[in-house]
């Protein structure tokens, strides 16, 4: 009785998890010891110009023979460009962060390759659904790095009121009491970046990891909401001194601008004081780095034993 | 013609919880009537369903404030 759900079917894949495409984090080694182990690896091409995204995607079709993805960031000065590289190199499965992808939604589908879309809104979803996208992400402003308002619990189920193709959620699931409980919500799969990123595939720095590893409940904050574009990262240097800017008023685009490079300073540097680690709310669940493979399994065993012991409620 | 005028400033009004005098022709939503991306794309959905029109990403992309909201309607009514 394995736990299997209509998103397997439609991205030919074993298990109902997809990887969250992590500028910097998701690079080619971590997107295929994904797909390896079941789910779908994606890899995040963040701000990343299309030659540097070009050498993940080669990296993953050499480690994998399994489906994978790619993650586009709308608000990157090279979204044009990695669009066109994601056309040429025929990657199977495009997700879209920071935006709306509509009037890019054809050319993918014209040659197959499948779409879901980030969605943080009913009325996204709904347009999105219209255009025939395959699924979308819901997600809650528990996930890390670039977040919406509503959380995983209320969005799921909206979104899944709202449209009637597969709604993967995201934000807030670190483990398989997580999964479990947004295939109750409705879901059919989950995306999971932070847990992944403390695995020993993922190439982030080994600061970047332990910051996690050792974050508690209340540490993953969101800072720049002044400017439009809010993030979660955890609390440390930057965060306090963007606090800080922003109760001062001082100009969002100044804000925007002292946050700009500092994910890359994170998560390749390793400056974790005064880097931005993007993680979600979940990170206090996590304390040990594994591999993706031993993640993975956990999961499923853990939602499994959840939906039975649920089940066990009704006598 | 001033019906559609009327008519989006109605739903301007209403979807972004603004006074029906603070909305003018050159009314920008974001910048004057302090909306985000995700209510733009409210609006615009309340826009399609008052005149029963589809609008277009590549289109609704282009609608920034009253008046484009108007000329694009106009256009295609």
């Amino acid at each position: 009785m394995a736990l299997k759900t209509e998103l397997c079917d439609l991205l030919e894949i074993e298990k109902p998890i997809i990887q969250g495409g992590m500028a910097w984090v998701a690079t080619g080694e971590l997107a295929a010891a994904v797909s390896n182990a079941g789910g779908l690896g994606v890899i995040g091409a963040g701000s990343a110009p299309a030659d540097v995204i070009e050498k993940e995607i080669d990296k993953v079709r050499k480690l994998t023979d399994k489906p994978f993805g790619l993650n586009i960031m709308l608000l990157s000065p090279f979204a044009e460009d990695i669009i066109d590289l994601a056309i040429a190199k025929e990657v199977p499965v495009i997700t879209t962060g920071a935006g709306n992808p509509g009037k890019y939604v054809k050319r993918f589908q014209e040659i197959g390759s499948k779409v879901i879309p980030v969605v943080p809104s009913v009325a996204l979803a709904k347009r999105m659904a219209r255009l025939d996208v395959d699924a979308v992400i819901a997600e809650g402003t528990e996930a890390g790095g670039h977040v919406g308002e509503l959380t995983t619990m209320a969005l799921v189920p909206q979104v899944v009121d709202a449209v009637d193709i597969p709604v993967i959620a995201a934000g807030g699931v670190g483990d398989g009491r997580g999964l479990a409980a947004i295939l109750a919500l409705g879901a059919s799969g989950v995306q999971i970046g932070t847990r992944f990123v403390c695995s020993e595939e993922c190439t982030a720095s080994l600061n970047f990891k332990k910051a996690i590893v050792g974050a508690r409940d209340r540490d993953a904050v969101v800072t720049g909401r002044s400017t439009g574009h809010p993030v979660r990262n955890l609390k440390n240097k930057l965060t306090k001194e963007m606090d800080k800017l922003e109760s001062q008023g001082v100009d969002p685009k100044k804000i925007e601008e002292i946050g700009s490079g500092k994910l890359r300073d994170a998560v390749i540097d390793g400056n974790v004081k005064e880097g931005s680690v993007m993680a979600g709310q979940i990170s206090g669940m996590i304390s040990e780095i594994k591999s993706v493979k031993e993640i993975i399994e956990e999961i499923l065993l853990k939602a499994e034993e959840t939906i039975k012991s649920n089940y066990n409620l009704l006598n | 013609m001033d019906n559609i005028l009327d008519k989006v400033i109605d739903i301007v009004a209403e979807e972004l919880a603004v006074d029906r005098d603070e909305v003018t022709e050159d009314s920008s939503f974001i910048e004057d009537l302090g909306a985000d991306s995700l209510d733009v794309v409210e609006l615009v959905m309340a826009f399609e369903e008052e005149f029963d029109v589809e609008i277009p990403d590549e289109d609704a992309e282009n609608i920034r404030t009253v008046e484009d909201a108007v000329s694009y309607l106009e256009d295609i009514l």
